[in-house]
């Protein structure tokens, strides 16, 4: 291993000397290629732009769109302007060639008629409007409209839009005798005032479509006329030089197999800006960072995605990778992530980092002393992976892991009742002892039926009494996807309508409920949840009585009698289910490395796509593989290498915060923190309500008072949803560790450690600082830490061994090393 | 084409970018010079050392019941509250505020603040920074897309006397957060009830037993003692430089003597205790006032518990309102007193106003096309009503003004530029207030 590492620096020192801040020199081009890679099928008289990139041997991509030669074979068909736009003339097909330099490459172009003349607001105008910000929230998509004038957000009701266009304000919106007199175009121009300023110039493209399409009579749509079914973005994907330019084309397909150029209708944002930011004509510029980033590129209700890659500029050759050590496929999976972008690895973590990690991460406390002096003593090189298995055994595990589901799904006593909370909370702990296969689990939840006083799961539904208020919250714990938009409006960043919100709301429609409902503060009584046949789930805006459908499916016919319910929890349980493993999986990767596959761990959509695709999908094979076993989840990815790696950067990975080359450090959370100080202090912390010796794990309701749990950041169950923790440090953090009389009263203990060792004469100073350290840190003090802490001390005032003890402890308690899993 | 996305003043981003202080923009500089060279009290206090103290109605309090009454509007309307006289002649409140109606002549209401975010999370959201949340949040959301006034004011004043510039009491209101400025400049929650026997602000002062040499010897060994490797390079996000910055700032505070009797409440006389109300709110208005006597900028008050959807008649009088109004009275009261009210903005407002129309529950639901914001000090003209409802209290219907506008004002009065741009760690430039115009009226 250190011969590697001397490896690497010289190499770095040496890789240097050729960084590569364009292409690297003699990175020579290798081949060109036309963007989209179809033309196909044209309508006569539209036009679709291009862009032409050269691929190098390094594989980047460049843009060449302007330095290029084209040539239609067949001019008659179709004609190319100086500026790259085709124009579709006849019916016909022919193909259009490119040339840079010696290379040329060619792409099929079809040309077909127009089914229809006129232009339709479907499909033409309400992409201008949309584009033009019309519809914007804060425009006349506001709740009340904006000056008179509504529309809906997003053009989610494009009928409503129509009428209010073209019925409403006695017509004045649209004058077909003189379109330009309408006040569509009149006000968006500013010809007239308009508070919301000048959408776009008379000499536009956007005003000749509306006024086109008023003057031939503004049909909403045209018989026979296409859906829209898709947009791509062109390049799909790319390495890119550090700081290059990309120029995107978006393009449309259409159900009759058309296809329409829509960049300049399309909305672009990038979620990582240091990568690659887009203007608003869709033009990438990448930036100074290696890495990868997501240009998303939108127009009406869909999003197409380009992924913009910069590759560091040292490259690493490929015997760095091959000789890392594969631990089982995580790793083999996330190594290819290193060779795209050019990182290496942090190294294997020490054995006391490994132990205390994995000890915070699966049961949620430190080792003990006696632990951490086995672990350090163990000869057996398979002693990692038997501390594992160790750890999945302990009764913690259950405790622990039920916090972190009490944030998902625990109501609040406050709405529901104290007793149907504890009800529910205990049923999670029993699962997770149990150690209840997922898709049970939540099969479980979401078809539960009894009593509330009884019946765990049934709580969900005394909590969340409508279909809509179920949706959203199964949606985004148990499928990833977060559709509360949708509940009103299409979704603006993902597919989802609100159709699909309200047919999935609908497996929800026949739940019952008797006994007395909730009534906060107390809610003391029991409810009867069961399956009552008859209910009824309505689209809002059409009134339309929804089937119930699975997310991206087909409606299910479900016979009389049977609870939707059961019908959705066999969907989710398919081991096809594109949704439902893969999101915890992605929850429990997140949980033990610090940040998601996909992140947030909730909001899956085509948008936020997985930094490691791959990796996500054999994990999630493998836990369905293994009939959903969390705990088999959790032991494959702790045993992997890429688990067990230092947090300490090396020279390519310091930058890395995505693609899991070193571990990211994470502050404990409230519960494990405190646990973790009282066990360092030995003296147990007192819950209301909960017998003594309780540790934090085991709180089930946000209500037990703790300054502690609020100041680090437990979340206030009061709160809609608490599914974020903050995981961030704050001043009011460091004052409570610091300054707080409980803290310091623990220290202080009579019956403490700091008391049970200085009471020991046989320990000396240096004995008790060493048991201190491994309480604390897994991890004997180093010589150099003994002498800083021994010089320190001996300048103290009024020294004791009994202050010098406790002083060493509150230090500790107030380290980096201690508050963070590192 | 020559289109491109624009806001609703049809400026875009990129515009405010590449042009800077431009256009619409200048138009705002341009007020805000005139207005501060025409404002007579110009001068009297500088910007610099304006302070800002928000009262948060979280809950969105009904604009009829408070500031706004509407008596000529019909039954189901008007409510069961009777408007008073104020000491100022021609304004009148609701019955329900009587102390807060004898110092009218100190204060100013605005009653044509409206917007169009008419659930909890977006209102909280569009009133406490300026800006409407992008995309649609929950009612229950705590939403964080901008940085809120108070951040903006510690990002721009940092600390006072080792104190932070920003302080929320009892808890931080739901849009309260710093974004991108970062978790420094997230507000110093002061919890407790300060009106209970024995409060302290809890943390800010050594632990019982420790003494001045030991707190010494403890930081020695801590600083000495926590070597984990920090990675400083940004690039990196290490959680633990974070974790640095909020221990050095913890040391300071704990270090200052000023800061120290600035917490300690007990300090002041019954008299002036009772003045303010037993209560917990008013003792957290006695509080402020000695934050703000050492120079914090900012702070926010939450008083929440007005979503009155059930009942409003009977929870406004007997629960909400009395407290607030004998405890606002006596702040204003007394910072004027002290000389402190012209460099002490005291905003009063909530997320929105309510509903009309009294629903089958007596009550009033979220209404966001009217509200009442009652402001007192800073410079601004008192003894004023600005701009008007119509006669039934639906919208706001005279010299109607934004919630940017509002907290582009509080800007300007504090001495920052509204317009001006910061940048995310990324490199993306944020406009602290976009589409805004100054309220001339507080001027």
């Amino acid at each position: 291993m250190r011969r590697l590492l001397m490896l690497v620096s010289t190499l770095i020192l040496f890789a240097s000397l050729l960084a590569a801040g364009s292409a690297p020199a003699g990175d020579a081009i290798e081949s060109i290629q036309i963007h989209p890679p179809r033309l196909g099928s044209l309508v006569i008289g539209t036009s679709h732009g291009i862009v032409v990139t050269a691929r190098t041997r390094s594989d980047f991509l460049m843009d060449k769109t302007g330095e290029v030669e084209c040539r239609v074979i067949n001019t008659a068909v179709a004609a190319i302007d100086d500026s790259g736009t085709v124009r579709a003339l006849a019916e016909g097909e022919t193909r259009l060639v490119v040339r840079y330099q010696d290379f040329s490459t060619s792409v099929a172009i079809k040309v077909v008629p127009a089914a229809f003349k006129s232009l339709s607001f479907k499909n033409d105008i309400l992409p201008v409007l949309s584009r033009a910000g019309c519809n914007a929230g804060e425009c006349h998509a506001n709740a009340s409209g904006q000056a008179g004038f509504k529309l809906s957000v997003f053009a989610f009701d494009k009928k409503s839009d129509f009428r209010e266009i073209v019925k409403d304000a006695r017509g004045r919106r649209v004058f077909p005798a003189d379109p330009q007199r309408s006040l569509i175009l009149l006000k968006p121009t500013q010809s007239i005032e308009h508070g919301g300023g000048k959408r776009f110039e008379k000499d536009s493209d956007f005003y000749r479509t509306l006024e086109t399409w008023i003057r031939n009579g503004m049909a909403y749509e045209n018989p026979e006329e296409p859906e829209l079914v898709a947009i791509d973005a062109y390049p799909k994907e790319g390495r890119y030089a550090q700081g290059a330019r990309q120029r995107l084309v978006v393009q449309a397909s259409y159900s009759d197999g058309t296809v329409r150029d829509v960049t300049e209708l399309s909305g672009f944002s990038s979620e990582a800006k240091e990568i690659a930011t887009a203007d608003a004509s869709g033009r990438i510029t990448l930036g100074r960072h290696s890495g990868e980033g997501t240009v998303v590129a939108r127009y009406m209700g869909l999003v197409a995605v380009s992924l913009a890659t910069i590759p560091p500029e040292v490259r690493i050759p490929e015997e760095f990778y091959h000789v890392l050590p594969i631990e089982n496929d995580i790793d083999r999976l996330v190594y290819l992530r290193y060779r795209k972008l050019g990182i290496l690895p942090s190294d294997l973590c020490d054995d006391s980092t490994f132990l205390r990690r994995a000890t915070l991460d699966v049961v949620g406390a430190l080792p003990t002393v006696d632990e951490a002096l086995a672990f350090a003593a163990d000869k057996d090189p398979e002693k990692r992976h038997k501390l594992i298995d160790h750890l999945l055994k302990d009764p913690r595990y259950a405790d622990f892991w039920a916090t972190k589901w009490g944030d998902l799904i625990r109501p609040n006593p406050a709405r529901v009742g104290v007793k149907s909370v504890r009800v529910f909370d205990l049923w999670i702990r029993r699962s997770l002892r149990e150690n209840k296969p997922y898709d049970q689990f939540v099969r479980e939840i979401i078809t539960a039926q009894g009593t509330t006083h009884r019946d765990g799961p049934s709580v969900l539904f005394r909590d969340r009494r409508k279909p809509e208020d179920v949706t959203t919250l199964i949606s985004r714990i148990f499928l990833g996807v977060r559709m509360e938009c949708a509940k009103c409006h299409h979704h603006p960043n993902e597919k989802w309508s609100q159709k699909d919100f309200y047919q999935l709301a609908a497996f929800f429609g026949e739940v019952g409920r008797k006994g007395k409902g909730i009534s906060p503060p107390i809610s003391g009584s029991t409810e009867f949840i069961f399956h009552k046949p008859g209910g009824k789930v309505k689209h809002p805006v059409s009134g339309e009585v929804m089937k119930p459908t699975p997310l991206a499916g087909e409606a299910l016919d479900i016979e009389p009698g049977v609870d939707p319910r059961e019908k959705l929890a066999d969907w989710m349980a398919d081991p096809d289910n594109p949704y439902f493993a893969p999101a915890i999986v992605n929850r429990i990767w997140s949980e033990l490395m610090g940040r998601g596959i996909v992140d947030p761990v909730d909001d899956f959509r085509a948008s936020n796509p997985p930094t490691n695709p791959e990796l996500l999908e054999w994990i999630s094979r493998d836990f369905i593989a293994h009939d959903y076993d969390l705990k088999h989840l959790i032991r494959r990815i702790v045993q992997s290498r890429t688990y067990q790696l230092s947090s300490e950067p090396g020279k390519t990975n310091i930058g890395d915060t995505r693609n899991f080359a070193r571990s990211y450090r994470r502050r404990l959370r409230a519960e494990v923190l405190l646990d973790a100080v009282s066990d360092l202090t030995e003296v147990p912390e007192v819950f209301a309500g909960l017998p003594l010796g309780s540790r934090a794990i085991e709180t089930w309701s946000n209500n037990i008072g703790s300054e502690f749990l609020d100041a680090f950041g437990r979340p206030d169950s009061s709160e809609d949803c608490t599914c974020d923790r903050d995981p961030s440090s704050s001043l009011v953090q460091a004052l409570h560790l610091m300054n707080s009389d409980r803290i310091q009263s623990k220290i202080a203990h009579e019956k403490g450690r700091v008391a049970r060792l200085v009471g020991d004469e046989d320990m000396s100073m240096k004995d008790i600082i060493n048991e201190v350290y491994l309480a604390a840190y897994s991890r004997p003090p180093a010589p150099e830490e003994l002498e800083i802490a021994a010089e320190i001390l001996f300048d103290a005032p009024g020294l004791t061994r009994k202050t010098a003890a406790e002083d060493i402890m509150w230090a500790l308690i107030n380290s980096a090393e201690f508050v963070f899993n590192h | 084409m020559s289109s491109s996305y624009h806001n609703c003043n049809g400026v875009s981003r990129r515009d405010f970018i590449q042009l800077g202080l431009s256009s619409l923009v200048g138009l705002g500089m341009t007020d805000l010079m005139r207005l501060q060279a025409a404002t007579p009290n110009a001068g009297k206090v500088k910007p610099g050392d304006m302070r800002c103290v928000i009262i948060w109605l979280d809950g969105g309090p009904s604009h009829y019941e408070t500031f706004d009454p509407k008596p000529d509007a019909p039954s189901e309307i008007r409510g069961e509250f009777k408007p008073i006289k104020t000491n100022v002649p021609g304004i009148e409140y609701c019955e329900i505020l009587p102390h807060l109606a004898k110092i009218a002549d100190k204060s100013c209401v605005i009653r044509s603040i409206c917007h169009n975010q008419n659930n909890h999370g977006a209102g909280n959201h569009y009133m406490m920074t300026g800006l409407p949340t992008p995309m649609p949040v929950n009612c229950g959301a705590n939403a964080s897309f901008h940085p809120s006034m108070g951040s903006v004011v510690s990002y721009f004043r940092g600390q006072p006397n080792k104190m932070p510039a920003y302080f929320a009491l009892p808890k931080k209101a739901r849009s309260g957060g710093p974004h991108m400025l970062g978790a420094e400049h997230a507000p110093f929650v002061i919890g407790g009830d300060p009106n209970r026997e024995g409060f302290k602000v809890r943390d800010v002062v050594l632990p019982t037993g420790i003494s001045q040499g030991r707190a010494t010897t403890r930081r020695r060994l801590k600083d000495a003692l926590d070597r984990m490797l920090r990675m400083n390079d940004k690039m990196a996000q290490d959680p633990a430089v974070d974790f640095d910055s909020y221990y050095e700032q913890g040391f300071d505070l704990i270090s200052s003597r000023e800061a120290q009797a600035a917490f300690d409440i007990t300090l002041e006389t019954d008299a002036t205790r009772d003045k303010y109300g037993r209560n917990a709110l008013a003792q957290r208005f006695l509080l402020a006032r000695r934050l703000l006597e050492v120079g914090v900028p900012f702070i926010n008050i939450y008083y929440g518990g007005w979503d009155h959807h059930v009942d409003i008649f009977k929870s406004l009088k007997n629960k909400k309102v009395p407290d607030l109004d004998q405890g606002l009275a006596a702040f204003i009261s007394d910072l004027d007193d002290r000389g402190l009210l012209e460099s002490t903005l005291v905003i009063t407002m909530g997320e929105f106003g309510r509903t009309p129309k009294i629903n089958e529950r007596g009550g009033r639901d979220h209404w966001s096309s009217a509200m009442s914001v009652h402001i007192a000090g800073g410079g601004v003209p008192p003894g004023q009503v600005v701009g008007a409802t119509d006669i039934k209290g639906y919208y706001a219907s005279d010299n109607i003004y934004t919630p940017q506008d509002l907290v582009a004002s509080v800007y300007a009065k504090m001495g920052i530029d509204p317009f001006q741009h910061l940048h995310t760690e990324t490199g993306k430039p944020v406009q602290l207030v976009y589409d805004a115009k100054l309220i001339k009226e507080l001027f």
